[in-house]
């Protein structure tokens, strides 16, 4: 047996440990345009010790680890080797629910712990968390938020890094440190707990934000082994409007509005298209509904929780209906072919299968960054351009706008469906997403999630950072182990 | 020792000469800080003297500063509003160059519709509420009071607020800064450094504002942070505050879509119980216990008595004995200050059913004669700019913060009776202002949306009188080990006692944390970013041989 | 007192800076919210008043000495107040601005003397005023008014017009309008005419106190022997120097200003204008009638502590924090003249904005003298104002010289220009 095999099993045991063809052949690749590399062994460790014990052999044989908490399919690249001979750590038998604490509305997760399993769980104990849009029934919680994913409730967005709060780490050194004030407190979640401690606070400990060194790492800092999180009351009364209007300029100073004074909960834009594919259940219903669907649509969900719910409920609305009138827009309860309901039950859960973004073409291709929303207009217009030049119909493009941090930044994202089958509809694909995305960036906007071919664009127009972020990593990786090749590593 | 002449002119060619001095009697005046009396040998009200201050107008001036501190190993110890002993030099046999970001005081930018502002460090939270209120926007203003700079709370300090609870702590409204660090580079964090604006914090990838601040920013330690953009909130109130009253009493009407309580509630359980309730119901624009600075024993009489600009402090001594007076002290002896701002009428009136309802379910009550006009609008004025901050030295002129440890209401709960007796116990020689024990001040929830609070004793104390100022030392002292006794770590005291500390000292506190492996980060993190030591020790390790 | 006595007041002063800031509640804009002429222009905190405690605490513990630098940091201030408004605001046991008053004095005592102020000193000392002009040209405004002359008569109130208004030909008219409307409505007013001596107030801002005393001294003699029960003057220098200093020197003659006066008279229905004035102005409150011109309060007492440490004192000390100074009387008669449109600026009353003038200021510093005024003038261009009045013709003289300066089209009045425009 392999030596390394071997040592591997010692770590994991030997169920664990995986290096049949398959299974290496999985992992080599995603639904990125990255080139697929194979690892040698995926490791499936159960604790943190293992993670540990990982790490450090890692450091003495000098092998690269590429953490996974997701199930797949994946499509950011992050997940897929950039070097030979990597070991992909699954954290998927760390799927445990530490904590729920109702009265702090915290709850602690390792990183195996999908959204389906989290809201399941959450929900007896009269909490939820804050979601992604339609994120994948196996999207790992902590996965998510460790890549600063946005969450569809801007309101509860006080940081861009909101709701995650303390982490415990393994380092690329192969220490253990916990985050945010946890880290003041012994290696004893329970100890803590018992304490009254319930891992509130992300900041620190000490003067460095620990945990802000592992969001948007892509695993090239440690791997994180639990996270505590910022639960919301789940809402005993719900409702949801639409407000279409024909352009997404006339739907931006409401939103600015909405934003500023922090209404409603769920609140995102959205163009017919990604509407129709958040809804879409197959082809007919997808046809149908683009008949009908208005160009652009500001969908917002108003809860009511706690103490009179329903007033809660009832002066948002009126408070919204008001605002939409001094910008000639109205609140609506269903647009052709959908209604609030259905609507509500899309953006409350994860996707059903096949993932949502899939079931159109079979594929689908992502430009996102960040922006201020007054400048989405013009990367609209970049966008469009692009895929007309290359002959994509822009009608194709989902556009979907979420607001964060209280509508300061803005996650724009569009999603280019496409025939994976179809040689050339990839190729053009690949052209425009390269293209696109370099003629945004070049307009101002913020890869703030560097992926793929994003890395080099980010970090060549950032010099100082790239060699900050360096420094930092020698500090916390000094041998490079984690997940190297992404970012500027 | 002082700087050679060469040295001192080659940061003279810098800023010029009328903003460089080594006047003793200058620096003297940048050695003496509030706090120093109670760590310094002697009860020197002096902290070390800088070799020098300088006054740097950008950026590139703050650069170039920082790399003739390289050159010859001096440190740089950036100031800007200045609060604690710790903004001045630290050691005796460490020459530090004082930076005075004063200069450095223009805001830059207010974007409205993005709501966020770009700042230098010597603006002050008072001129940028006063300016974005006129466009409808508000900022978090910290507990120490609007004459602090927004810079240093966000980028090198704490930043939680009395609107933290709705505006979020300033770490988290902290966008993208601008860092000169100690080897002289210029880091712009998150979306300026890729020429984006202004507009967000993180990333890109991870967040290298990680390394600049995280439950504490670096207090002066790690370079010198030139600008930062801050998110700011809705305001709902007039664009300019018509402020009415007599100096010092001054008041603000409240609007019709404002309510300005004070609230009371039986027991400390309850008030734990009301601050969970209150993040449930996520109603409330300010949220502090504020008033209780003066001490629950005297509070009300002196909140009373400064409301009238025809008495003095002295006529407390009489007031407090009268029967009204000590009802009212009762009434309020556990209370806060709430504000709550409504979008709307209906907004505003359904905040006030749910606020009354939240009372009938944990026994709480609005405490009535601070609820009247006078009172109201004057907490509103108070509490909105936070003009009044040098209260907190009222009573004799020096005030320390203790205990201040955070968590949730629950546990903050817990150590409240221990901070009471422990401030009862210290007080009673008369050394210290006797208020009761119970000066615990602070926020409702140090971050938005609720979750975390922490109460700071206000131990007041002369600092003109030896045997008080040893008095307060004394209670620092006590405090550390009244909290680890009882199972709490220690609080802000301690970071006030290690300033007069020996290095060793202070490591052999560090080594004993639950995780000293943070202090080990650090180092590195300091040699990767700061070879050559320019920052003092205000940036927290631990040396490699401790590890 | 000797500085000394100031201490404790340097011991417990804790660096907040309030010292540099208008009172923080009253910011309405970033640009108008500094209060300290001194550290906006010199920027070191030894420049503040917090600053200027520490080295009186420097110097006495001999941790420094006297430089040339620490001599500019004491002078380059008007001693406005401001500092001493916004300190008082939260502490009760603080005494900045006596403090720095104490500390020119012991400079000065020890011989540490601006140039520019040397020579001021020697023409008051020589000729009795503090603009080096002949004594005997002092009475000249008056030339062609049939006034009492207290030097050789009697009478229940002197006038007393000051230096500034005496030789400043551009101002003089305020003192003939005042006399003017004290004897149409029967006062029995007199003038000392070129028998008038400098009230000492400059004097004692530069620092010379026992040169002030000797001033205050003989005039308070001269009234006693004129049977004066009241002093009347239109400069607000001279109004706070009889008002708080001279009681200190034994003086128990009422004083008023003339707005104080002019006010009483339109309350009272005893003055009334027929004249309209169609101009927008805003109103400058001078340091010493406004927030340095609240009423003295005789105390002799010491220091006490309550409740353990709270500083306070028997009997209790009079707290001179600008609630009552005089804003609403000049406010008051400008409301009241037809035509005219009162606009305030941001910083008003007791946070008011000083002129540039005091201090020694203007005589030793005159570029930061003038920047001050600048940024006076700037803030009154900010209320679109055509003209800033004031109450005080030092103020008055600096706007003018500001106005000159800058080109600006900005008017320069005394209130009792435009009530002599309006009767």
């Amino acid at each position: 047996m392999d030596p390394r095999k071997e040592q591997l099993i010692g770590i994991v045991g030997g169920e664990n440990v995986l290096d049949d063809h398959l299974t290496l052949e999985a992992y080599a690749k995603d639904h990125s345009f990255v080139l697929p590399i194979k690892p040698w062994f995926v490791v499936k460790p159960k604790s943190m010790t293992e993670v540990q014990g990982l790490v450090e052999w890692a450091n003495e044989t000098s092998t690269p680890l590429v953490p996974v908490s997701s199930g797949p399919p994946h499509f950011h690249g992050d997940t897929v080797p950039s070097v030979p001979g990597a070991v992909i750590v699954e954290l998927f038998l760390m799927n445990h629910i530490l904590n729920i604490d109702r009265r702090n509305k915290m709850v602690v997760v390792e990183p195996g712990v999908t959204y389906g399993q989290l809201e399941r769980e959450l929900a007896k104990e009269g909490l939820r968390v804050t979601m992604p849009l339609l994120p994948r029934g196996n999207k790992s919680v902590v996965a998510s938020l460790l890549e600063r994913q946005p969450t569809t409730v801007p309101r509860y967005n006080y940081s861009l890094t909101e709701p995650l709060r303390d982490c415990g780490v393994v380092w690329g050194n192969g220490e253990i440190t916990y985050t945010g004030e946890a880290g003041n407190l012994s290696y004893s979640l329970e100890e803590q707990w018992r304490a009254g401690e319930m891992q509130v606070d992300p900041k620190g400990p000490a003067q460095t934000d620990f945990f802000r060194l592992l969001t948007g790492a892509q695993g090239s800092m440690g791997i994180v082994v639990w996270a505590s999180i910022k639960c919301e009351l789940l809402p005993s009364i719900r409702k949801l409007f639409f407000i279409p209007a024909e352009k997404l300029e006339d739907l931006i100073d409401l939103s600015y509005q909405i934003q500023r004074l922090r209404l409603g909960d769920e609140v995102l834009l959205v163009n017919n298209s990604q509407l129709v594919n958040m809804l879409g259940k197959n082809d007919d219903r997808i046809r149908a509904l683009k008949e009908g669907v208005p160009s652009w649509v500001l969908i917002i969900g108003i809860a009511g929780r706690a103490l009179f719910p329903v007033e809660k409920v009832d002066v948002q609305e009126k408070d919204i209906g008001d605002l939409a009138q001094q910008f000639g827009l109205k609140l609506q309860s269903e647009i052709p072919g959908i209604t609030d309901n259905e609507m509500l039950e899309v953006i409350l859960n994860p996707s059903d299968e096949p993932y949502w973004k899939l079931k159109y073409k079979g594929a689908c291709q992502d430009i996102f960054f960040l922006t201020t929303l007054d400048k989405i207009p013009q990367y609209l217009k970049t966008m469009y351009s692009v895929a007309n030049a290359f002959e994509y119909p822009a009608s194709e493009i989902g556009v979907y706008i979420q607001p964060q941090h209280h509508g300061v930044e803005h996650h724009c994202e569009f999603n280019l469906p496409f025939d994976p089958k179809d040689a050339k509809e990839t190729a053009k694909v690949k052209e425009i997403y390269s293209k696109a995305s370099q003629e945004v960036i070049g307009q101002g906007a913020y890869f703030a999630r560097p992926y793929g071919i994003w890395a080099n664009m980010v970090f060549n127009r950032d010099a100082q950072s790239t060699i900050a972020l360096k420094k930092i990593k020698r500090v916390f990786d000094p041998n490079n182990v984690m997940n190297p090749g992404k970012l500027c590593f | 020792m002082a700087l050679s002449r060469d040295v001192y002119r080659e940061f003279e060619d810098i800023v010029g000469r009328e903003n460089i001095s080594d006047d003793p009697a200058f620096l003297d005046s940048y050695a003496f800080e509030w706090l120093a009396e109670l760590v310094r040998p002697n009860q020197s009200h002096f902290m070390p003297r800088p070799v020098a201050v300088i006054m740097p107008a950008s950026t590139e001036e703050v650069q170039a500063i920082i790399r003739v501190c390289n050159k010859y190993k001096i440190k740089a110890k950036p100031i800007s509003t200045g609060w604690y002993h710790w903004a001045a030099p630290l050691k005796e046999d460490e020459d530090t160059i004082q930076i005075d970001l004063r200069r450095m005081n223009r805001i830059l930018e207010i974007d409205e519709k993005n709501m966020y502002a770009v700042v230098e460090p010597y603006v002050i939270c008072a001129q940028l509420q006063a300016e974005v209120m006129k466009l409808g926007l508000n900022l978090n203003i910290i507990g120490a009071g609007s004459s602090t700079s927004i810079v240093a709370s966000a980028c090198a300090y704490a930043g939680p607020g009395p609107s933290s609870f709705w505006m979020g702590n300033n770490s988290d409204n902290l966008l993208g800064m601008e860092w000169v660090t100690p080897t002289g580079e210029i880091i712009r964090t998150g979306s300026m450094g890729s020429g984006s604006g202004w507009f967000c914090g993180e990333g890109p990838g991870p967040s290298v504002r990680g390394i600049c601040r995280g439950m504490l920013g670096s207090r002066g330690a790690m370079g010198v942070y030139t600008k930062c953009a801050i998110k700011l909130s809705d305001w709902p109130g007039p664009p300019e505050l018509d402020v009415k009253g007599t100096v010092p009493a001054y008041r603000l009407p409240i609007p019709d879509n404002f309510r300005v309580y004070t609230i009371a509630v039986p027991n400390w359980d309850a008030w734990a119980d009301i601050s969970y309730m209150l993040y449930d119901n996520e109603i409330g624009y300010i949220f502090h216990r504020q008033f209780n600075l003066a001490g629950a024993d005297l509070g009300p009489a002196l909140w009373l008595t400064y409301n009238d600009h025809t008495k003095t402090l002295g006529d407390i001594e009489e007031l407090v004995e009268k029967p009204e007076i000590q009802e009212l002290t009762e009434e309020m002896r556990i209370s806060f200050q709430f504000i709550m701002a409504g979008r709307s009428i209906r907004d505003i009136e359904l905040q006030d059913k749910i606020l009354d309802q939240i009372l009938a379910e944990t026994g709480g009550w609005k405490v009535g004669r601070f609820c009247e006009q006078d009172m109201a609008e004057f907490t509103n004025m108070y509490l909105q700019r936070m003009g009044h901050k040098h209260l907190n030295f009222v009573w004799a002129g020096g005030y320390l913060g203790s205990w201040m440890q955070s968590g949730t209401p629950d546990w903050v709960k817990d150590y409240v009776p221990i901070a009471i007796e422990g401030l009862r116990r210290d007080a009673a020689s008369g050394q210290l202002v006797q208020c009761g024990g119970d000066a615990l001040m602070g926020c409702g929830s140090q971050i938005g949306g609720g979750g975390m609070t922490g109460l700071e004793q206000f131990v007041s104390y002369d600092p003109a009188d030896s045997d008080s100022i040893a008095a307060g030392t004394q209670h620092m002292v006590d405090a550390v080990e009244d909290a680890v006794s009882n199972g709490f770590p220690p609080g802000k005291e301690q970071l006030y006692l290690q300033v007069g500390q020996k290095d060793e000292e202070i490591w052999a506190s560090l080594e004993k944390s639950a995780q000293p492996t943070i202090y080990h980060f650090q180092r590195k993190i300091k040699e990767a970013f700061d070879p050559n030591n320019i920052g003092d020790r205000m940036y927290s390790i631990l040396p490699a041989d401790k590890s | 007192m000797a500085l000394e006595d100031y201490r404790a007041d340097a011991l417990r002063c804790t660096r907040c800076s309030y010292c540099k800031w208008i009172p923080l509640d009253l910011v309405k804009s970033w640009r108008f919210s500094k209060g300290c002429p001194s550290i906006e222009y010199s920027s070191f905190h030894s420049y503040s008043a917090g600053g200027r405690l520490v080295t009186a605490l420097s110097l006495m513990e001999g941790r420094s000495k006297v430089t040339d630098q620490v001599i500019d940091s004491v002078f380059k201030c008007q001693l406005c107040g401001n500092c001493d408004v916004t300190c008082k605001l939260c502490r009760y046991d603080m005494e900045p601005l006596a403090a720095m008053h104490e500390l020119r004095f012991k400079l000065v005592e020890d011989g540490y003397v601006l140039p520019q102020h040397k020579l001021v000193m020697e023409g008051f000392r020589k000729l009795d005023n503090m603009l080096n002009k002949p004594r005997a040209q002092r009475g000249d405004w008056a030339d062609g008014l049939q006034v009492k002359d207290l030097s050789n008569t009697k009478a229940e109130v002197v006038f007393h017009a000051g230096c500034r208004y005496s030789y400043d030909s551009d101002l003089g008219q305020v003192a003939k309008t005042s006399i003017e409307i004290l004897q149409n409505v029967g006062v029995d007013v007199g003038i000392m005419g070129k028998n008038e001596s400098c009230c000492g107030g400059r004097a004692y801002h530069m620092g010379y106190g026992p040169h002030y005393r000797k001033a205050a001294e003989h005039n308070i003699e001269a009234w006693i022997g004129a049977g004066v029960k009241t002093v009347i003057t239109p400069c607000a220098d001279c109004y706070h120097t009889f008002k708080r200093l001279y009681p200190g020197a034994g003086s128990q003659i009422e004083v008023l200003h003339m707005v104080e006066f002019v006010s009483r008279l339109i309350e009272e229905g005893k003055l009334k204008f027929s004249k309209s004035i169609p101009m927008r102005v805003t109103y400058h409150d001078p340091c010493h009638l406004g927030r340095q011109g609240e009423p003295y309060v005789a105390w002799e007492g010491k220091e006490k502590k309550i409740f353990g440490q709270a500083v306070v004192y028997d009997p209790p000390r009079p707290r001179y924090n600008g609630a009552q100074g005089i804003y609403e009387p000049p406010r008051n008669v400008l409301r009241s003249i037809p035509g005219l449109e009162l606009v305030e600026m941001e910083r008003i009353k007791e946070a008011g904005w000083c002129c540039g003038a005091g201090g020694g200021v203007r005589e030793a510093y005159p570029e930061f003298s003038a920047w001050t005024a600048g940024e006076r003038i700037e803030e009154a261009k900010s209320t679109a104002a055509d003209a800033i009045v004031s109450a005080c013709p030092w103020c008055e003289r600096n706007f003018i010289d500001a106005t000159k300066q800058n080109d600006t089209k900005m008017k320069v009045f005394d209130v009792m220009e435009l009530v002599q425009q309006a009767i």
